[in-house]
């Protein structure tokens, strides 16, 4: 094993001082952000006063977050019309998602008690999919265990968690992506990249070297108050 | 003919017993080796230190002797090495140093293991002596201290063949690249000869790759040997080396056993080598194709080298470390390991990288953790925004996120109380979103501040200085107490530099209505003259004279001079500009007067005379923003940015705040990290472009 290297905190900060990053560099990761995640009065607001020129038309940030909101609330019929008046595309050429959105759908059916209309949708619609990939069958059964279950906490938790709001969000942001792709923009949120490329570096670093970790804490508490207080009666 | 990468390991008394083959060719010793130029092969090996460590201190030199660098032909770095992310640092060039060193006969080239492993060139005048009493569990971090790895540090490239490091059956040619086996004329392997290059391949690289052509007219060209230090034996068979062997096609790693690999290669052909230290393989090319991945874990824990090894009168073989265009397209080769291992490094799970305080919260279920990293992204956009100030667009982001239920605890303001979370949920219990573990520990930003704060720098970036200083006072006092006032005394070294920049603004209106009148008194002598009874042709020689002999760079005087004479003939011109003049006159001596009381005000504070003397430079100038240099420095718009920064710094301090946002922060100790990564060798770190996948649009 090559011995650990030893960074000591001045030695860091002076690193970190020369790294190459400009205010308007984060501005753009802001406004990605902003944009992917659908903040579209933010990101218009952003664009003004950070004067960071918006990578979309912010009326399509709109349209993205009405069929995000009507999937939030379960309403699939709502999602899917719009979707199609966006561009019928998206789901004619993407036979997971649609499925996704059908399961949600019959998700939706079992969360209100529509039984019937549970089974009836299953079987005209979901069966025939899932007969196509053992991926979709699986799901289609996996759903259909609910209705096992006369209150969902009985149900085991990865049965259960379909009911969850996180199911909703994860058909919504399949949908997102969908569509971010389809007006070539990045689906991926780059803000999310960096966390995961700062997990990944001081993970491997941490294997090799000594040096002060990252305290996001700092960053978003104010936990040098009683420094800034020492300072000043120093002062006084 | 065998085309390899191998592995010089870290020195050890077995390896040094081995050099018997080939007395005097190899030297170890710790820090520094004895360069000669005029006889590189007749050097006294350096004593070595029984109890040298080591495994510690490694620290292989090299020497450059041989060919002075001047018969090599300089060549830029090769494209494909674009793609690393430590591109900066890597040189093929020869420092102009190493043949202009004053002590030419002392180390020039040093190399050392900083960061455990990795070498790094030191500049040649560094004391060799100095670390001898170092223990070796200091030196990493002193090295560290001493040696900007990040900046100054350059990792030099595999040029040429080594004369040192070869086999002396084998001569080099002149510029380095060629390399012909004069041997006996036998065909046994013992006879096999081997040569590598000066410098090991840096990890940095990513991925590093040469290629070799088969010159000799020949076809057999099986015998290519590199051995370890006795550089008589082929690539391959021996520890720590790996060979690809063009008479059977097999590739050797570290033993004699070979294993089918590729197929033979001999005379005409053209063979790749290449390290992908993103993965710690090897992959070969014969004549531009690439025949494959092979090796594993190779340049993990030692240097690698290009080598070659020939072993049959006659053999001769040509590398090209980039000095030509190579058969392979190791380009498009390397941006798919780089999209690899970037979407690697994104699939892989990962965490919210913050120790907080709810380290017990186990989350219920990753969607959960996925909503809760979902709601720590918002605070740290928010906490972006609000650092900067962006207050419309934190309140309209904060105001989404409520409604959306996506903020965990960072508010801003009163009126987004902390049951909006859940606004969001209807009927269905279920879709509470309050079962989203919070961070109880954030602190809001109150908007108020935010707004006071934006508005102080708005004032400071429009020179507004008695607003800030005000605004500050009222509402941030510690502010600018901050570094024992230095924020405030700032504060008013600009305010300072508005007042000169106001009296060389009105200075500035004076001459312009000034020429302007003369060019009405040129033009237009006839019609006006007439009811004024003036004799316009005098006033009109009067001005031009003013505008030609200097107006625009002469002293103050003189405009003045030039308009009073005018205020004959044009009353209303001249009433104007005696206002001004006057405006003028009071804007200078406030400014001055200004200036005085900074002066006196803080004469016993070195520290800040040493600031106001480089900002009163300004007064020398007529026009300082016009004027470049330090006074378009002092006064410019970029003077007010810094400072609005500086002060905004201070505010966000004083309240307990960082002066950097988390998202810079973050940035900024992620590109610290990876290049630290790729400086101790490990290749997926170099293969990172930060500000390609992240920054540009």
């Amino acid at each position: 094993m090559p011995p650990r290297t030893i960074i000591r905190k001045e030695e860091w900060e002076r690193r970190l001082r020369e790294v190459q990053v400009t205010k308007d560099d984060l501005n753009r990761l802001i406004m990605d952000y902003l944009v992917i995640e659908g903040y579209k009065s933010a990101a218009e607001e952003f664009s003004d006063e950070a004067n960071v020129p918006p990578p979309v038309d912010f009326e399509s940030i709109e349209s993205r977050m009405v069929i995000r909101e009507a999937l939030q609330r379960g309403d699939i019929e709502e999602a899917i019309s719009r979707m199609n008046d966006l561009n019928p595309e998206i789901l004619d050429t993407n036979p997971a998602l649609y499925f996704h959105l059908q399961q949600q759908k019959l998700i939706e059916h079992i969360r209100h008690g529509r039984i019937t209309e549970a089974l009836k949708f299953a079987q005209d619609e979901l069966a025939p999919r899932g007969e196509e990939s053992p991926e979709f069958l699986a799901e289609l059964e996996r759903t259909m265990a609910l209705l096992a279950f006369d209150s969902s906490s009985s149900a085991p938790p990865a049965i259960s968690e379909l009911l969850s709001p996180a199911q909703r969000m994860k058909t919504a942001g399949e949908v997102n992506a969908a569509i971010l792709e389809s007006l070539s923009q990045g689906k991926e949120v780059k803000l999310v990249q960096l966390l995961k490329l700062l997990c990944w570096s001081e993970g491997m670093l941490a294997d090799r070297a000594d040096f002060p970790k990252i305290d996001l804490q700092e960053g978003l508490v104010a936990t040098s108050r009683k420094e800034a207080t020492d300072d000043s009666i120093m002062r006084e | 003919m065998r085309s390899t990468a191998r592995s010089f390991p870290q020195p050890s008394p077995a390896l040094l017993s081995g050099t018997g083959a080939t007395p005097a060719h190899i030297y170890y010793e710790p820090r520094v080796i004895r360069v000669d130029t005029t006889c590189p092969t007749s050097l006294p090996s350096p004593p070595r230190r029984p109890g040298a460590p080591s495994a510690q201190r490694p620290a292989m030199a090299h020497t450059s002797a041989g060919p002075s660098p001047a018969d090599s032909v300089p060549f830029p770095r090769p494209a494909y090495l674009d793609h690393s992310a430590l591109r900066h640092l890597l040189q093929t060039d020869t420092p102009s140093q190493l043949s202009s060193s004053p002590k030419p006969d002392l180390a020039v080239v040093r190399t050392e293991y900083a960061g455990g492993r990795r070498r790094v060139q030191r500049s040649p005048s560094f004391d060799s002596d100095e670390e001898d009493s170092i223990t070796p569990g200091e030196i990493s971090s002193r090295h560290q201290e001493n040696n900007p790895l990040m900046s100054s540090a350059l990792l030099r490239l595999p040029t040429r063949w080594s004369e040192e490091y070869r086999s002396p059956m084998l001569s080099v040619s002149a510029d380095g690249r060629d390399l012909t086996y004069q041997g006996s004329p036998s065909n046994s392997d013992k006879d096999a000869a081997a040569a590598r290059t000066i410098f090991p391949i840096p990890p940095a690289c990513g991925i590093y790759y040469y290629e070799v052509e088969v010159t000799s007219k020949t076809n057999n060209n099986k015998g290519l040997v590199s051995r370890d230090f006795k550089l008589t034996r082929l690539p391959g068979w021996e520890k720590n080396s790996w060979g690809y062997h063009g008479d059977d096609g097999s590739s050797f790693a570290t033993e004699k056993t070979g294993t089918p690999y590729g197929p033979q290669f001999g005379a005409g052909d053209v063979i790749g080598c290449g390290i992908d230290f993103s993965q710690n393989r090897a992959f070969y090319t014969k004549n531009g194709a690439l025949l494959g991945s092979v090796f594993d874990n190779i340049g993990k824990d030692c240097d690698i080298y290009p080598a070659v090894g020939l072993c049959h009168l006659g053999e001769s073989v040509r590398a090209n470390f980039g000095q030509d265009p190579f058969k392979f397209d190791i380009e498009d080769h390397v941006l798919q390991q780089r999209n690899t291992t970037w979407s690697r490094i994104q699939t892989a799970p990962w965490t919210w990288p913050v120790a907080d305080g709810d380290k017990d919260l186990t989350p219920a279920s990753t969607s959960t953790a996925e909503t809760r990293a979902k709601s720590q992204i918002n605070d740290l956009v928010l906490s972006y925004l609000s650092h900067h100030g962006y207050a419309r667009t934190a309140r309209a982001f904060e105001a989404q996120c409520s409604a959306r239920g996506g903020m965990s605890t960072l508010r801003l303001s009163k009126t987004f109380p902390s049951s909006s979370t859940s606004r969001v949920s209807d009927h269905d219990q279920i879709m509470d979103m309050d079962d989203v573990p919070q961070t109880p520990t954030i602190a809001p930003a109150p908007m108020d501040d935010i707004e006071i704060r934006t508005r102080i720098v708005h004032a400071v970036l429009t020179g507004d200085v008695d607003t800030a200083l005000s605004d500050t006072r009222t509402h941030f006092p510690r502010a600018l107490d901050a570094d024992a006032g230095l924020v405030l005394f700032k504060l008013r070294c600009r305010k300072f530099v508005e007042l000169v920049l106001e009296a060389a603004e009105l200075k500035k209106r004076m001459c312009a209505e000034d020429a302007e009148m003369n060019v009405e008194a040129d033009g237009e002598d006839k019609g006006i003259s007439e009811g004024m009874g003036m004799d316009v042709d005098d006033e009109a020689d009067i001005s031009s004279t003013g505008v030609t002999n200097g107006f625009g760079g002469g002293s103050s005087a003189i405009p003045i001079k030039g308009k009073r004479k005018a205020s004959f003939a044009y009353y209303s011109h001249s009433g104007l500009l005696g206002v001004i003049a006057a405006k003028y006159g009071t804007a200078l001596e406030h400014a001055v007067a200004y200036g005085q009381e900074l002066q006196s005000e803080y004469k016993d504070r070195p520290e800040m005379r040493a600031i106001f003397k480089r900002t009163s430079v300004i007064v020398a100038f007529e026009d300082p923003l016009e004027a470049g240099g330090d006074a378009a420095d002092v006064a410019g718009q970029g003077a007010r940015v810094s400072l609005a920064t500086e002060v905004n710094q201070a505010i966000l301090l004083s309240q307990g705040r960082p002066a950097h946002p988390a998202l810079e922060r973050i940035y900024r100790h992620t590109a610290a990290s990876l290049t630290q990564l790729a400086l101790i060798g490990n290749g997926a770190a170099a293969l990172v472009d930060m500000p390609r996948e992240l920054l540009d649009a």
